[in-house]
């Protein structure tokens, strides 16, 4: 099934070669076009919406744990009234609160900022950017949403047996989460959850060969790859890391699956647990957190770089200007990929990791910061003397920068063995991977929502709740995640959910109660922006310029609402890069503009 | 009742806030879409720097609130040197942020959108991508030099003649062993443990016929003689947590691990210093470890040689008591003795 | 249109392409688990195994798959389309039968008393390392059975051969990961 079968009806003929792959475009059922749809931009608005939907899971676990974190000791009846036994007299039960943020953390990282992350924009962007009527194999694009559905039935299912969802931390570092007595969440919810995982890995290498595959096979003619906007790239190496690193993943956990159900002991060894003494000898509970870590620091890139390619597409284009050091952008994006695979065991410092291995590890970890500096240098030169439009992606884009740049620099106080040693697994590792993980990237996504929400709806988001919803979430974000830094600095470590009984870590309590006051009003915000985002898909502001920023990408070049195989007629031909803003005069050239007699050459 | 007064406040709030939107949208479409525009352009622009300015005095309050909740100065001599290394570091890192956030909302509200200017095509300059690529890369560098210095002075072996002390974690909470006169630990294996054998000690072995056992209470260590613990597990990954000396290390069922390090202030020169009478050195589990992670919690007192010297002979060792145990045991019945005579050893 | 598929001859087919990214992530997954291999068979308490015979059989029989899977490419695209049948249906008889025999392999482990629970070692690994890999084969097993059928019942209006090409490759990548897995085991098992 190539790419060229995928043609608007009523244009060229369908080739006789692939006959057997006959589309019915010609009358479309529902069951086709919206639900076991092939068409990538469908796809990528069913990863949205789905990712959406469990944004709102997560987002409300947080709320509730931090009620916990807040108010500990305090009652909340309506808490008992939901959750039965979970919340006995009206408190959070200690399993649940680690149930609680358990899901909270895996659903945030994995559903929602990869797969809803780089499966919207990737869909959505890489065939319609690169100039393809569709992804390599829309078939097996259609099975990677499907997979994530799966995975998202049998997490959701974790939540509602008896002994609850796995509770171990979105880590699951055996042996407690291979110990079925260890703890309730170690139970069936803990086999439910490495399905679902195992489920989510299918579904993110299948998106991922496509993606790769698209990118290096189909593009239009005259798209080279240093004329590719800096999105695509970005998607480019997510998808690249996620193929490279999440078979690891699953390799641990299938792992981790006989451990805990055929006794065999590949992480158990010489263990006691509720005075019960176990067979396992020679297993090693670190060679988990390796191959864990093997995935999960790559896994902060691949959520990160969809945003940072994004952000750097959305910068130029609202400042009406180049984006600074393309080439630049893209060698710090390559050196990035590379050394996020070698960096994996900074996470583990402490676990009694060979000194010299560590000392290693330390210089691959700080040298990540380089390229992480010369990207923000570029998107600042790329600001200076512009003509700023500060639309609410552009704002968005801008609060990615500042957060980006904020946790970047305490990634360098724990990059740092020395300072990890004390650092290490206090609220301090919270508010640093909150920063510059989870709100640096929700902004790139929500700077993505709104910059490309007019292609995918053909309609306007309300700007007047986009620029309410962009401060009070970046004030927000920062009131939250700011302050609790110094909560980590006195060593508070993370995952306790009160500290009343602690001499060291109980000064904080007017602070706690703070942050959970602002976290309800920052979740209530994106409540509103949600509904913004359904409202305006039927009754937004409708469209009516096939190019409403001025871009120059190929995707502002297909009709307002497009249709499946995207360009009516010939695909363009490109002849330039995907940055020529400002260029003689111009305000902007699109990519299909053939170069000038007389044009200037940078 | 409350709960539904918050909810229809939160309601109303939402369709308040969305009927302004809405018709904020339709004004601007009367009075001139660009009009409209130019103008929200201008209002952000200045919040842009609002933020900046608000955010800096923020930064600074919060630092003047909290600086004093952050712990004192540490109390050991590897807890001087993370605090040295993490000075630097906030003195380096801080200066990179004011610089760039300056940069970046300053520019984002000077070169806000304007029928005067035009954007400047400036695609790239290599000169400059070398300057910020070499610099940071020479701050890194030095950052590293730094950090990989103390990093093997603390993680280094032990001096000799340290004191040594076992610590096991399982949930939830804290085991102690001292080695006793011989200052060697005797051997232990995981499927002795009992209830009169806590740890699994191998009987066998005489070295660990004089080790201390202490639990339930404070681990006691010695000022200014370096201590070296022995770390491990009995059931999932714990850690132990010392916050006050800087320290930290995992304890792995299975894997021991050690971590040494010289406590440089008595409890009581603590109590002096913060005027808190009822200081005491924690231990916290740092690893999550289950349903009573948050109360793992256990106590160090430091305190002089003599003073340690009175409190450990007071003690006596657990294969005495396992002796006596065994003895009763026999004394009221007559079947064969196992707990004392345990062979598996590893 | 005829513009985009020029250009698109020139480059290697989609699918064809996406096959070895796959193939790429497939042996990261391997690497995975003989990496930790590697690192525990240097622990304590750690157990060894004697191969069992049917491994080697199972190894011959792969390989004469591969052989009879490059025939049967090569029949397709000369269109001498009954050998090409017969070649596919004795590759999926061959792919079958190493199924069977790795199912036997595994028995005879199990009859040795290398059993799942207990202390590590590694048959332990070699169960899960095996298995997977037995996993892949019953991919393409069953990729090899729709080209069978295809074959048999489909109209042979399929001119292009680049569905044979893609399981021919998925095939002899199986095949080679399953030598260089036995090697491993050898060596360091
Ligand atoms: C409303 C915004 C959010 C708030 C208030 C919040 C709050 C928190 C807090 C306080 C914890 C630590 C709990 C503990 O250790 O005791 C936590 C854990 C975590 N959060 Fe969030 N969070 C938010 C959004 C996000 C986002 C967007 C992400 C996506 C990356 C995320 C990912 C995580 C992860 C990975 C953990 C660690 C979970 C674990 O310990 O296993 N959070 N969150
Ligand atoms: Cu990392
Ligand atoms: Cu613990």
């Amino acid at each position: 099934m190539s790419d060229t079968i995928h043609i608007q009806p009523g244009s060229v003929a369908h080739e006789a070669a692939h006959d057997e792959h006959h589309h019915g475009h010609h009358e479309q059922s529902f069951i086709t076009k919206y639900v076991f749809s092939q068409d990538h931009k469908t796809i990528g608005k069913q990863f949205l919406v789905t990712g959406i939907i469990w944004a709102v899971v997560g987002g409300l676990f947080s709320v509730l744990f931090r009620l916990q974190l807040g108010f500990p000791g305090q009652s909340f009846p309506i808490l008992e009234t939901f959750f039965g036994h979970w919340a006995k007299g009206g408190q959070i039960q200690p399993e649940f609160y680690y149930a609680l943020i358990t899901m909270h953390g895996t659903v945030l990282v994995f559903f929602v900022l990869t797969a809803g992350l780089s499966g919207t924009f990737a869909n959505l962007l890489i065939p319609l950017q690169v100039g393809a009527r569709d992804m390599a194999s829309p078939f097996l694009n259609m099975l990677s949403y499907w997979f994530f559905f799966m995975a998202s039935i049998v997490m959701i299912s974790s939540l509602f047996i008896s002994t609850g969802p796995a509770a171990g931390g979105w880590t699951v570092y055996p042996p407690l989460s291979a110990l079925h007595d260890a703890s309730e969440g170690s139970k069936l919810g803990m086999d439910l959850w490495i399905v679902a995982m195992a489920l989510f890995v299918v579904s993110s290498l299948l998106g991922g060969l496509n993606y790769i595959s698209t990118i290096l096979n189909m593009r239009t003619k005259g798209m080279s790859m240093t004329r590719l906007p800096l999105t695509i790239w970005a998607l480019f190496f997510t998808a690249v890391l996620g193929v490279l690193s999440f078979p690891v993943l699953l390799s641990g956990l299938i792992l981790l699956l006989f451990d805990r159900n055929l006794g065999t002991s590949f992480y158990l060894s010489d263990i006691v647990v509720n005075g019960q003494t176990l067979p396992n000898e020679g297993g090693s509970a670190i060679l988990f957190q390796h191959l864990f870590w093997f995935l999960g620091h790559p896994e902060v890139y691949i959520i990160l770089l969809p945003a940072m390619g994004m952000v750097s597409e959305i910068l130029s284009v609202n400042s009406r200007k180049p984006i600074f050091g393309y080439m630049a952008m893209l060698g710090s994006l390559f050196a990035i990929c590379i050394l996020a695979f070698l960096v994996w065991a900074h996470h583990m410092f402490v676990t009694g990791l060979n000194p010299f291995l560590g000392s290693v590890f330390v210089l691959l970890t700080l040298l990540i910061a380089v390229p992480s500096a010369i990207k923000v240098f570029n998107w600042l030169t790329t600001l200076w003397r512009g003509n700023i439009r500060l639309l609410p992606s552009t704002l968005f884009a801008i609060g990615f920068v500042s957060l980006f740049i904020s946790g970047g620099l305490t990634g360098i106080f724990l990059g740092n063995s020395t300072i990890d040693i004390h650092l290490h697994d206090t609220m301090f590792v919270v508010a640093h991977f909150h920063i510059v993980m989870g709100v640096a990237s929700m902004f790139g996504m929500f700077a993505g929502v709104y910059h490309w929400f007019p292609k995918m709806f053909g309609r306007y988001l309300n700007t007047t709740l986009g620029y309410i919803h962009f401060w009070v979430t970046l004030v927000g974000a920062y009131l939250i995640f700011w302050p609790m830094h110094y909560e980590g600095l006195a060593g508070m470590p993370r995952r306790y959910l009160d500290k009343s009984v602690w001499r060291s870590f109980s000064q904080f309590g007017d602070l706690d109660k703070m942050i959970t006051v602002v976290s309800i009003i920052v979740f209530a915000v994106q409540l509103l922006f949600i509904f913004n985002f359904f409202y305006s898909i039927f009754k937004g502001r409708k469209v009516t310029s096939t190019n409403p920023w001025g871009a120059n990408t190929l995707e502002w070049t297909t009709p307002v609402n497009p249709g499946h195989g995207n360009w009516v007629g010939e695909i363009p031909e490109v002849h330039r890069w995907a940055y020529d803003y400002g260029k003689d005069g111009r305000e902007f050239i699109p990519q299909t503009e053939p170069i000038g007699a007389n044009e200037s050459k940078h | 009742m409350q709960t539904f007064f918050i909810v229809a406040i939160l309601l109303l709030g939402f369709l308040i806030t969305f009927q302004i939107a809405k018709a904020s949208e339709y004004v601007a479409v009367l009075r001139g879409e660009e009009k409209a525009k130019k103008q929200t352009n201008r209002v952000n622009a200045f919040m842009l720097l609002c933020f900046l300015i608000l955010g800096l005095i923020g930064v600074y309050y919060c630092n003047e609130r909290l600086k004093g909740k952050i712990l004192g100065e540490a109390a050991s001599n590897h807890g001087v040197l993370i605090d040295r290394m993490l000075y630097i570091t906030i003195g380096v890192t801080f200066f990179v942020f004011v610089i760039t956030q300056v940069a970046l909302f300053w520019f984002a509200y000077k070169y806000q959108q304007s029928d005067t200017r035009k954007a400047y095509y400036y695609p790239h300059n290599n000169k400059l991508e070398v300057i910020w690529t070499v610099i940071p890369a020479i701050a890194l560098t030095v950052l590293v030099g730094f950090g990989i210095f103390y990093w093997f002075k603390i993680t280094g072996t032990a001096p000799k003649g340290a004191m040594e002390v076992e610590v096991t974690g399982s949930q939830f909470k804290w085991e102690f062993r001292y080695p006793g006169n011989d200052k060697t630990f005797g051997k232990k294996y995981y499927k002795n443990i009992t209830g009169d054998n806590p740890l699994g000690q191998v009987w066998d072995d005489p070295y660990g016929h004089d080790d201390i056992y202490v639990t339930g209470e404070p681990m006691h260590l010695v000022v200014n003689k370096p201590v070296r613990l022995i770390i491990g597990s009995k059931d999932v990954i714990h850690d132990v947590g010392l916050a006050e000396f800087r320290m930290k290390m995992d304890a792995v069922p299975g894997t021991p691990t050690t971590m040494w390090f010289t406590p440089t202030k008595t409890t009581a020169d603590k109590i002096k210093e913060t005027g808190k009478a009822d200081f005491v050195y924690e231990i916290s589990c740092d690893q999550m470890c289950g349903r009573g992670h948050t109360g793992m919690r256990g106590e160090i007192i430091v305190e002089t040689q003599e003073e340690f010297d009175a409190w450990i002979t007071k003690k006596s060792p657990k294969y005495i008591d396992a002796l006596k145990a065994a003895a009763a045991q026999k004394a009221d019945s007559t079947k064969p003795v196992t707990t004392v005579s345990v062979s598996g050893v590893k | 249109m005829e513009a985009v598929m020029n250009q698109q001859q020139k480059r290697m087919h989609p699918h064809k392409f996406t096959l070895w990214v796959a193939i790429a992530s497939i042996l990261m997954m391997f690497a995975g688990l003989t990496s930790a291999f590697i690192v525990k068979s240097n622990l304590t308490g750690w157990r060894n195994i004697v191969m069992p015979d049917f491994f080697w059989f199972s190894t011959a029989t792969i390989l004469a798959s591969s052989l009879t899977m490059q025939m049967a490419l090569r029949s397709f695209r000369q269109r001498a389309m009954d050998q090409y049948r017969w070649l596919i249906g004795l590759t999926f008889v061959l792919g079958v039968t190493f199924i069977v025999l790795q199912w036997f392999g595994f028995k005879s482990l199990w009859d040795q008393n290398i059993k799942f629970n207990g202390s590590a070692g590694a048959g332990q690994f070699l169960y899960v390392i095996f298995g997977l890999h037995a996993l892949h084969v019953v991919g393409g097993v069953i990729a090899l059975l729709v080209i069978f059928l295809k074959a048999f019942f489909g109209k042979i209006k399929l001119y292009s051969s680049v569905p044979v090409e893609v399981a021919a490759t998925y095939w002899h990548f199986v095949d080679i990961l399953w030598v260089c897995l036995l090697v491993f085991f050898l060596a360091i098992g």
